[in-house]
C-alpha cells in the first residue's frame, strides 16, 4: 500500500503545482527514514491546555466550521516543511502558535492503512504516531486561529484516494481511525473528485461514463444483495453469539472449528454424491440380500450391495443409449476425488495463509505474561455470570503471576524427591502400558473380525454381534481411559496445574493415535493382504461401525457427562476429551479416504477392478483419446508434461529459487528487527542514565547554572554544523525538541542521515517565547537529551556501514 | 426491500458501507438495535439526517455492553462529543471497529484509547491500575494491583519512559494472537 502512497507523490499534478511538495516527496523517496516529526509525542505542557480549550470550544463550534476545519488545518504540515527544509526558517509570516505547531492533522493521513506497514517504514510509523497522539479537537481550535487557509494535505489525500482502485479506496477509508462524519466527508470529496476528472472529456464521453457508473452502482447493489442471501446461509450466527456471550471466545473457537468441519464434510458429500453415487444409482444392479434391521448397526449384510461401499461401484462406462454420451466411472472416480483433494488443499492453504497473515508473530516469544493483561478482556462476553467468572479467573491469574516471582519451589528432601519421581515414572508406565494393552486388544479383536468376515456373509445374529464387539471395545477404551489418566494426574500432585493438564492431554493423544495407528496397520497390511475378495468393503464396514458406535457413545457421554457434571462438578476432563475425539475421528475419515483413493485396488471389487493401479485408468483413457484428432492436445500434454520428469524438474527450480530468496529476505529482516530492538533498549537506558545525571547536577548547582549549560550546548551545536541561532533557548520549544529526540532515538539511522542533509533544523526559533514558567529542571533535562542525541549521531554515523 | 428504502436512501447506505466494515443488512440490523434502545427518540426515517443522540445511560444498557466493565470508556471513546452519548454514526463506528473485519491495528488503536482513561495519549500507571481494577472487580489489594501494573510497564515499556505509548501497546498486541478474537463484539 505504501506504494500507492508514493505514487501519489509521483503524481505530476502535485509535482508541478507546489515545489515544496516536490522537495518533500523527494526527501521521502530518497530516504524513507528521514521524515521526522518534531511534534510527535504530545507534550505535557499543552495537553492540559488543550483539554481546557476543548471544553470551551467543542460545544459551540457550528457544523460548518467542522466541515472546513479539515481543509484549514492542513496548512500545518506546510509550516513544518518550510521550517524543516531550512530554507525559509526565517519566514515569520506564519507565527505558528504552539497549538498549531502541535500538528493535529496528519499530513499523510490515512490514505493507506497507516498501521499495517508500520514496521516497514520508519517514517510511516512516525506519522501514525502523530495521528494517534492528537487530541481530536485541536483541529477545531487551529481552524479558528489560522488566518491563511492553505488546503494542501487533504486535497492530496483526496487526490491519492481518487487515484486508487475502487476496492482499495474503500478499504483505505474503512481503516481510517476517524469518526464517521470525517470518513464520509473524505469519501464524498473523493467521489466528487472522481466525477470531476471523468466529467472533463466532453459530453459524449461524460454520458458514457455516467452510464458506466450507473451500471457499476447497480452491479454493486446486485452483488450486495447476493452476498446477503449467501449470508443467510451462514447458520447458527445467533447461536454462536450466545455461546460466545456465555462461555467466552475459547469455547466459541471449538464450535467454530466444528462448524468448519461440518461445512467441509457437506461439501465433500455433495461432490462425491453428485459425481459418483448418482451415476452408480443409475446402473445399480438389483440388491438380492435380505434386510433384517441389525444391518443398521453393523453395516454388513444388505448394505454390502449398496452405494455405501466402495466394492459395489462399477468399473463400467455408463451409456444410456448406444452411441450416446458416455460416463466413465473410473475417470469420474479419479477426477472427482482428485479435484476434491486439490480444492481441500487450496482451502487449507488459503486459510492457513490468512491466519498466518493475521497472527504473524515474531519468532522471539514475548517474555512477560503480565502484559497480556491488557489484551485479556473478552469483549464478547455478555453474560453477567460469565463476566464475574472471567474477572475471578483474571485476578487469580494475576495473583499467581505475582506469587511466581516471590516464591521458590518448596525444598524437598531427597527421599521426597525420589518418591515424586517414582510416582511420575509409575504413572507414565501405567498410562503407556494401558495404551499398549488397548492396542493389543484392538488388534486381536480385529483379527478375529477378519476371520468372521472370511467365513462368508452369514446373516446370523451371532456373527453380526461379534463384529460389533471391536467397535464397542474401541469406543469404550476411548471414553474410559481418559478418566483413568486424569485420575493418574491427580495422583501425581503436580505443583503447577498447567503441567497436569498438559501431561494428561499428552497421554490421551498418545492413546488415541496409537489406537488409530494399529487399526490402520490392520487395514492396510493385514486386511489388504488377506484372501478377502473385497477388502475395501470390510474396511468400510469397520469404519461404519466405529463411527456409529462412537456417535452413540458421544450421545451417552454427553448425557451422563452433563448428569455427572451437575452432581459432582468435575467437568474439566470430559470437556477435554470431546474435541480430541473429534479430531481423531476426522483423522479416521481422512485416512479412510486416502486409503481408498491412493492404494492398490483389489482385483475384483470397486471401480478399478482388473487394473494394476489407479493411475492405469488414466493412461488407458489417454490411449483412447489419441485416436481422436480433436483431443490430440490432451495426449500431447499428458506425454510431454505430466509423464515427463524434465518438466517437473524445470517447474521445481524456480519454486525452489523463490523459496530460498524469501527465506533469505525473512532472515535479513529478522536480523534488522533484532538490531533495532537492541538499539531502542540501549537508547532508553542512555536516556534514563542521562536524566539521572542531570538531576544530580541540578541538585548540586545554583540557579545560575543554566546559562553556563547553554554555552556548552551551543558549542555542541557548532560541532554538529548547526547555525548558532538558538542561543536564546526557548524552553517551550525544547519540549518539542524532546519529541524529536525521541524519534531520533528510535530511528538512529534516520538521525544520521538527516544530519547529513542538514536537517536538524532550528524550527524552534520561530516559536514565540511565550512561556517562562517551565521549570529549569525540565529544560536542563531536555538539553541533556539533545546532547545525548548528538553523541548518538556520531555513533550512528560510525555505525553505519 | 420496501422498508429499507424508507430508512436510508441508497446513497446513505452506500456511504455507510464505504465507511464501515458492514454489509447493508448488518447496517440495518445495527440501526434496529440502535432504535430499540429508544423507539420514541429514534425515527424510522433517516433520509433527512435527523439529529438524534442517545444518552450514555441507554447505550450502556444494551445487552452487548451492559456487563462489560469498560462500557463507559467504550462509549466515551466512540462518541463524537466524548461524553458517551452516541449518534447513529458513532454507534456504527463503534461496532465497525469491534467487528471481525477490522484490521488489528485499527483495533489496537481504539483499544489503546479505551485503556487510556485520562486521555493523555499514554497508558500510564494510573490508567493501568484502573484497568486492572475493572478486570478483577477490585478483588486484588492495592499493593497487588500496583505490583501487577509495574510488571506490565516493566515488560512492555520499550523506551523506558515509565508508561506505555501506542507503539509499546501495538508491539505488545502483535504478540497476543487472541486479541483479534477477543476485541470483538458479535452483532
Amino acid at each position: 500500500m505504501s506504494y500507492h502512497y508514493n505514487e501519489a507523490f509521483e503524481n505530476p499534478a502535485y509535482r508541478f503545482s507546489e515545489t515544496l511538495e516536490v522537495d518533500r516527496s523527494r526527501n521521502y523517496q530518497e530516504n524513507p527514514f528521514s521524515y521526522q516529526n518534531p511534534y510527535d509525542s504530545s507534550s505535557y505542557s499543552y495537553q492540559g491546555e488543550h483539554r481546557g480549550r476543548r471544553q470551551n470550544y467543542t460545544p459551540d463550534i457550528p457544523m460548518a466550521s467542522l466541515r472546513h476545519n479539515s481543509e484549514y488545518s492542513d496548512s500545518l504540515p506546510r509550516v513544518e516543511v518550510l521550517s524543516r527544509s531550512g530554507r525559509s526558517h526565517d519566514n515569520l509570516s506564519f507565527e505558528p502558535e504552539p497549538e498549531l505547531a502541535y500538528n493535529p492533522q496528519s499530513s499523510f493521513s490515512p490514505l493507506d492503512d497507516p498501521y499495517t506497514h508500520r514496521f516497514s517504514s520508519a517514517s510511516e510509523d512516525d506519522f501514525v504516531r502523530r495521528r494517534n497522539r492528537r487530541p481530536s479537537d485541536v483541529t477545531m481550535f487551529s481552524t479558528q486561529s489560522q488566518a491563511t487557509p492553505v488546503c494542501g494535505e487533504e486535497e492530496k489525500l483526496v487526490g491519492s484516494l481518487a487515484s486508487m482502485s475502487k476496492h482499495e479506496r474503500i478499504k483505505a477509508i474503512q481503516k481510517m481511525p476517524e469518526n464517521m462524519k470525517r470518513k464520509r466527508e473524505i469519501r464524498n470529496k473523493v467521489l466528487r473528485e472522481i466525477t470531476k476528472k471523468s466529467g472533463g472529456c466532453g459530453t459524449l464521453c461524460g454520458c458514457c461514463t455516467h452510464c458506466m457508473r450507473r451500471a457499476k452502482v447497480s452491479f454493486r447493489r446486485f452483488r450486495n444483495s447476493l452476498s446477503e442471501y449467501f449470508h443467510r446461509l451462514n447458520f447458527w450466527h445467533k447461536t454462536l453469539k450466545i455461546i460466545a456471550g456465555e462461555f467466552g471466545t475459547s469455547v466459541l473457537s471449538y464450535f467454530i472449528f466444528l462448524k468448519w468441519l461440518l461445512n467441509f464434510n457437506i461439501f465433500s458429500f455433495l461432490i462425491n454424491f453428485g459425481f459418483i453415487t448418482v451415476p452408480q444409482f443409475v446402473t445399480a444392479e438389483p440388491n438380492n440380500l435380505s434386510f433384517t434391521g441389525l444391518e443398521l448397526l453393523t453395516g454388513a449384510g444388505y448394505f454390502q450391495q449398496t452405494v455405501l461401499y466402495y466394492g459395489f461401484y462399477t468399473n463400467a462406462t455408463i451409456r444410456q443409449r448406444k452411441n450416446g454420451a458416455s460416463y466413465n466411472m473410473q475417470l469420474a472416480y479419479i477426477f472427482t476425488v482428485g479435484i476434491y483433494f486439490v480444492i481441500c488443499l487450496l482451502i487449507l492453504l488459503f486459510s492457513m495463509a490468512k491466519s498466518f497473515h493475521r497472527n504473524f508473530i515474531n519468532t522471539q516469544v514475548y517474555s512477560g505474561n503480565a502484559s497480556k493483561l491488557l489484551c485479556a478482556w473478552d469483549f464478547n462476553i455478555t453474560n453477567e455470570k460469565a463476566v464475574k467468572l472471567k474477572q475471578k479467573n483474571l485476578s487469580t491469574q494475576i495473583k499467581e503471576d505475582l506469587a511466581e516471582g516471590k516464591k521458590e519451589a518448596p525444598k524437598l528432601s531427597v527421599t521426597e524427591r525420589i518418591v515424586r519421581i517414582l510416582i511420575h515414572l509409575g504413572s507414565w508406565a501405567a498410562s503407556l502400558g494401558t495404551a499398549v494393552a488397548a492396542c493389543a486388544g484392538v488388534y486381536f479383536l480385529s483379527i478375529n473380525n477378519l476371520q468372521l468376515f472370511m467365513k462368508g456373509y452369514r446373516n446370523d445374529l451371532e456373527s453380526q454381534a461379534a463384529m460389533l464387539v471391536l467397535a464397542i471395545v474401541t469406543s469404550l477404551l476411548n471414553v474410559v481411559l481418559p478418566f483413568f489418566y486424569s485420575w493418574l494426574g491427580n495422583l501425581e500432585k503436580f505443583q503447577d496445574p498447567k503441567n497436569k493438564i498438559y501431561v494428561t492431554i499428552a497421554r490421551i493423544i498418545i492413546l488415541k493415535i496409537s489406537i488409530i495407528g494399529i487399526l490402520c496397520y490392520y487395514w492396510l497390511n493385514v486386511v489388504a493382504a488377506s484372501e478377502s475378495q473385497c477388502w475395501e468393503t470390510l474396511v468400510g464396514q469397520d469404519i461404519y461401525r466405529l463411527v456409529l458406535v462412537d456417535f452413540i457413545f458421544c450421545l451417552l457421554g454427553s448425557f451422563f457427562g452433563e448428569f455427572l457434571r451437575r452432581i459432582i462438578g468435575t467437568t474439566v476432563y470430559i470437556r477435554l476429551g470431546v474435541p480430541e475425539f473429534d479430531i481423531g475421528r476426522s483423522v479416521l475419515d481422512l485416512i479412510y479416504a486416502q486409503t481408498l483413493t491412493w492404494l492398490k485396488p483389489s482385483k475384483e471389487c470397486g471401480p478399478f477392478r482388473g487394473l494394476p493401479s489407479i493411475y492405469a485408468a488414466i493412461s488407458e483413457w489417454v490411449k483412447i483419446l489419441e485416436n481422436y484428432i480433436d483431443s490430440k492436445w490432451v495426449a500431447w500434454i499428458y506425454y510431454n508434461l505430466i509423464t515427463s520428469e524434465l518438466f517437473f524438474f524445470i517447474l521445481s527450480v524456480p519454486i525452489l529459487v523463490f523459496t530460498y530468496l524469501y527465506w533469505q529476505i525473512i532472515k535479513g529482516r529478522k536480523t534488522v528487527a533484532k538490531l533495532f530492538l537492541e538499539q531502542i533498549v540501549n537508547k532508553g537506558r542512555d536516556k534514563r542514565f542521562l536524566l539521572e545525571q542531570i538531576r544530580m547536577l541540578q541538585r548540586k548547582q545554583n540557579p545560575s547554572a543554566p546559562r553556563r549549560q547553554d554555552q556548552q550546548r551551543s558549542s555542541w551545536l557548532d560541532h554538529s554544523s548547526m547555525p548558532p541561532a538558538q542561543q536564546e533557548p526557548n524552553y517551550l520549544g525544547r519540549t518539542f525538541d524532546r519529541n524529536r529526540n525521541a524519534s531520533y532515538d528510535e530511528y538512529p539511522y534516520s538521525a544520521g542521515i538527516s544530519r547529513g542533509t542538514g536537517f536538524p533544523s532550528d524550527w524552534e526559533t520561530s516559536q514565540p517565547s511565550s512561556s517562562s514558567g517551565m521549570s529549569e529542571a525540565v529544560a536542563l533535562a531536555l538539553r541533556a537529551r539533545q546532547a545525548a542525541q548528538l553523541e548518538d549521531l556520531q555513533d550512528d554515523i560510525n555505525f553505519r556501514p | 426491500m420496501g422498508n429499507k428504502q424508507t430508512i436510508f436512501t441508497p446513497e446513505q447506505l452506500d456511504a455507510y458501507q464505504d465507511c464501515t466494515f458492514f454489509t447493508r443488512k448488518e447496517i440495518l440490523r445495527l440501526f434496529y438495535k440502535y432504535r430499540d434502545l429508544a423507539p420514541q427518540l429514534v425515527p424510522l426515517d433517516y433520509t433527512d439526517k435527523p439529529n438524534v443522540t442517545l444518552p450514555y445511560e441507554l447505550i450502556g444498557s444494551m445487552p452487548e455492553l451492559k456487563d462489560n466493565p469498560f462500557r463507559q470508556r467504550i462509549a466515551e471513546v466512540f462518541s463524537e462529543s466524548g461524553d458517551g452519548n452516541m449518534t447513529l454514526d458513532d454507534f456504527l463506528d463503534m461496532f465497525s471497529v469491534l467487528s471481525e473485519m477490522a484490521p488489528r491495528d485499527l483495533k489496537a488503536y481504539y483499544a489503546f484509547k479505551i485503556y487510556d482513561f485520562n486521555n493523555d495519549d499514554y497508558i500510564c500507571k494510573s490508567d493501568l491500575e484502573k484497568t486492572v481494577n475493572k478486570l478483577t472487580r477490585n478483588e486484588l489489594t492495592p499493593e497487588e494491583v500496583s505490583l501487577a501494573c509495574e510488571k506490565v510497564i516493566y515488560e512492555a515499556d520499550l523506551d523506558n519512559d515509565g508508561k506505555l505509548s501506542l507503539e509499546d501497546f501495538q508491539h505488545m498486541i502483535i504478540r497476543a494472537p487472541d486479541f483479534l478474537s477477543t476485541f470483538h463484539i458479535r452483532i
